[in-house]
């Protein structure tokens, strides 16, 4: 009887254990308070970057400012730091497994072509009425899905051609006519590559290599858009007709030539730009610290590089995009207190700070930004404000951005018909799936 | 409702051990055997807190995976999940029907598995036999052979980008130019990519190998081959008559490993080429459909079929070359 006692003792011991051990994990489910032990309304922000990196340092910057201003209001705004250690997926996979466990923070900062998808299953909220329309204009892009307002930018980005100021020279070009708000044309922008190629020299890194993340995607989509071509209908859920469509595979069929014609390839090494041996490079904003630090032999100064805006066709585009902040759908009903810390960041001074950290362009019209006339900051503010255009808007982004990169990965050895027929098909097949969700 | 399932599942499972420590301590009572109940409560409340985190860490998820594959689970939305049958394994065969990137990652997943498995235990096993005796400097060949494997795959797949480079200052193709070969775009080629990496994974994996078989080489008795020598068998018959035999077992736990090794491959096409028809795998694109396009439901689905296929192909694996009794 006392063995047997002692036995069933053991196994409620053991049965407590377990129980305390998947009861940690189970917590989870449980909510955790918005108001502190001194009364005030906490709000959480996630953000998508090191808390020890530049940009970290800026935000966690504002957010002490926030809670200085705000102290009398009783509102704190709590930041988290996400580092995407491997990439944005495993960010967006512990925003999703927070909105899981009912944890997701109030405010969240997500990569803008996330805005679809995200807005269509209501992870983010409609900030449409939160947002002041003084305030919306400021910006020179926002995140919109089917006329509502999702998101507002921290900051811009645009990219051009970097060029090499010693061989284009060499080549016999004068590039100094082609300006952000007077862009060159792609028939010019072949006859500089064909000048530069009869001089011996590669004429341009288009960064056809970039196809193994979204490089590729971001810095070659504003030649489909300045060919006339899109890539999905208006809603985002028809990508047939718009992807394949003839403007499409016009400014397809330019990329292609550039490879067929020999101006660019698939093969440039990724510092043959900076150790002189190619003409251009086609790149973001942040290539400029890289050349006025890094590779000084090659650009001693500024008079030894400059920066060419993106070529136009039927109409002008450029690249945009960067990281944004949304509101989110999480238990916290009332998005009063959170709209003002939302608004707090984006303030033209958060803008500055953070911008002036991470050297990316103010997404803010109004922010004072003292580039010089004609420098490659001031070329790729004014292509931005005037030419920019955003990635589609879809749902299915992750399958458009995929395709986008197979069809500039198979461009030099396949059909282009062939090729955008399927591609274009495979995002559409997506896209239903979707659709059928709705 | 996420967590109700969890409570459920976790409860049933712990239900389930609490039922094999209660017969264990019934049928220790009946057989009399030497150690009471306090001894086999006491050895199972040591093993309840690996137990309990292997329920939770493996057989949680295996078994929500198995529960996935039936649901039209999509990331972005689990409150909407909704069971639907057998549609996804439909769509799946489907997709194989049509040649879509399913029907490609299974021939690439086949290709890799047809390449890496003779290759790398072919070189696992030479490179054993080369550094199995003991003259000097075998420890430095043992070491370098080891080497690759304790490098992260993510080191050696931009290792072997930067050597298969397409420029003219690849290493590989540096090494072309000097016989005056253009250069090539090993990766991007359609045909050849899949062997590169083939190539790369045998390299990176066969000293993990090579050391099992050095053990394996170890336990062969010496006078096994001294007797062979006397009655005049050469090196070569040494190796077939007597090695291999006596390899069996080391080979049947190879064979089996590097299989299932294999068969999951998804971290080299993924930083070597991203998501391409002619490198993606089944692990690959089980990734990409729950992940990058949020399709858990689907990629559950595959990876049931997955599961099913590679049990059945161990299991005729392990009767073909089981050692006989």
């Amino acid at each position: 009887m006392k063995k047997i006692f002692k036995a069933i003792s053991s196994l409620a011991l053991t049965a407590m254990l377990a129980c305390s051990v998947i009861g940690a994990v189970g917590c989870g489910g449980s909510t955790t308070s918005d108001v502190d032990e001194e009364g005030n309304t906490v709000i959480k922000i996630a953000f998508h970057v090191d808390k020890e990196s530049a940009e970290g340092k800026a935000y966690a910057k504002r957010i002490s400012a926030f809670n200085t201003a705000y102290k009398d209001q009783k509102i704190k705004a709590s930041a988290s730091y996400i580092a995407r250690s491997a990439g944005a997926t495993d960010y967006e996979t512990t925003l999703i497994n927070q909105q899981n466990s009912n944890k997701l923070a109030d405010i969240i900062t997500f990569d803008a072509p996330n805005c679809a998808s995200y807005a269509q299953s209501k992870l983010i909220y409609d900030i449409s009425n939160i947002v002041p329309s003084s305030v919306k204009s400021d910006f020179i892009t926002v995140n919109e899905y089917q006329g509502k307002l999702y998101g507002l930018p921290i900051q811009e980005s645009s990219a051009g051609f970097f060029y090499n100021k010693a061989l284009f020279a060499q080549a016999g070009i004068d590039a100094s006519g082609y300006t952000a708000e007077n862009p060159w044309t792609f028939a010019q922008f072949k006859e500089v590559c064909g000048k530069l190629k009869s001089a011996g020299i590669t004429p341009v890194d288009m960064r056809m290599d970039a196809t193994q993340d979204e490089m590729a995607t971001y810095l070659l989509y504003p030649f489909i858009y300045a060919a006339g071509g899109s890539f999905v209908s208006e809603d985002g859920y028809t990508a047939t007709g718009y992807f394949n469509s003839q403007e499409s595979k016009k400014g397809f069929q330019f990329l292609k030539d550039l490879v067929t014609e020999g101006y660019t390839s698939y093969a440039i090494g990724a510092t043959d730009f900076f150790t002189g041996s190619v003409g251009m490079y086609l790149s973001s904003g942040w290539t400029i610290p890289d050349i006025d630090s890094k590779y000084t032999s090659t650009f001693p100064d500024r008079n030894s590089w400059g920066l060419l805006p993106y070529p136009q066709d039927v109409q002008k585009a450029s690249a945009t995009g960067s990281w944004s902040y949304a509101i989110t759908n999480n238990h916290h009903k009332d998005k009063s207190k959170i709209k003002e810390l939302l608004l707090w960041m984006v303030t033209p001074e958060s803008s500055k700070v953070i911008t002036d950290a991470t050297g990316m362009i103010p997404a803010r019209r109004s922010v004072e930004t003292n580039y010089e006339a004609g420098s490659p900051e001031d070329v790729l503010m004014k292509q931005l404000q005037s030419t920019g255009v955003q990635r589609p808007v879809t749902v299915g982004y992750p399958a458009f951005s995929s395709n986008f990169r197979s069809v500039i990965y198979g461009l030099g050895d396949n059909d282009l018909t062939t090729l955008l027929n399927a591609r274009a098909n495979d995002i559409q097949d997506r896209l239903d799936v979707l659709a059928s969700r709705n | 409702m996420l967590w109700l399932i969890t409570g459920i599942v976790a409860a049933a499972l712990f239900a389930a051990l609490m039922a094999v420590v209660i017969k264990d301590i019934v049928v220790a009572k009946k057989k009399k055997v030497r150690y009471g109940v306090r001894e086999s409560v006491s050895a199972y409340l040591l093993l309840a807190p690996a137990t309990i985190l292997a329920l939770i860490f493996v057989m949680l998820p295996i078994v929500y995976s198995l529960g996935y594959a039936f649901t039209d689970y999509y990331l972005l939305e689990p409150d909407y999940m909704q069971f639907i049958g057998f549609e996804n394994f439909i769509k799946i065969f489907e997709s194989i029907g049509k040649q879509g990137m399913i029907y490609h990652a299974i021939i690439n997943t086949l290709k890799f598995v047809v390449g890496v498995v003779p290759l790398q235990i072919g070189l696992a096993l030479g490179l054993a036999l080369f550094v199995n005796n003991k003259r000097k400097g075998t420890g430095i060949f043992k070491v370098c052979y080891f080497a690759p494997v304790v490098i992260s795959l993510t080191i050696t797949a931009q290792l072997w980008l930067q050597i298969l480079s397409p420029s003219e200052t690849g290493l590989l193709n540096s090494i072309l130019g000097w016989f005056g070969v253009p250069p090539q775009d090993f990766i991007r080629n359609e045909e050849g990519a899949i062997w590169w990496i083939v190539l790369l994974s045998a390299w990176q994996g066969c000293g993990y190998q090579m050391l099992i078989f050095l053990s394996g080489l170890s336990n062969i008795r010496q006078d096994l081959y001294e007797a062979a020598s006397l009655d005049g068998a050469n090196k070569w018959q040494q190796f077939l008559h007597i090695t291999v035999p006596a390899l069996r077992s080391t080979f049947l736990f190879i064979v089996i490993t590097v299989f299932v090794g294999a068969s999951r491959v998804m971290v080299q096409p993924m930083l070597m080429t991203d998501e391409k028809p002619h490198t993606i795998t089944i692990s690959y694109w089980m990734y990409l459909e729950g992940y990058r396009y949020r399709e858990v439901g689907y990629s559950a689905a595959m990876a049931l079929l997955m599961t099913i296929v590679m049990g059945a192909i161990t299991l005729v694996q392990r009767t073909v070359l089981r050692e006989k009794d």
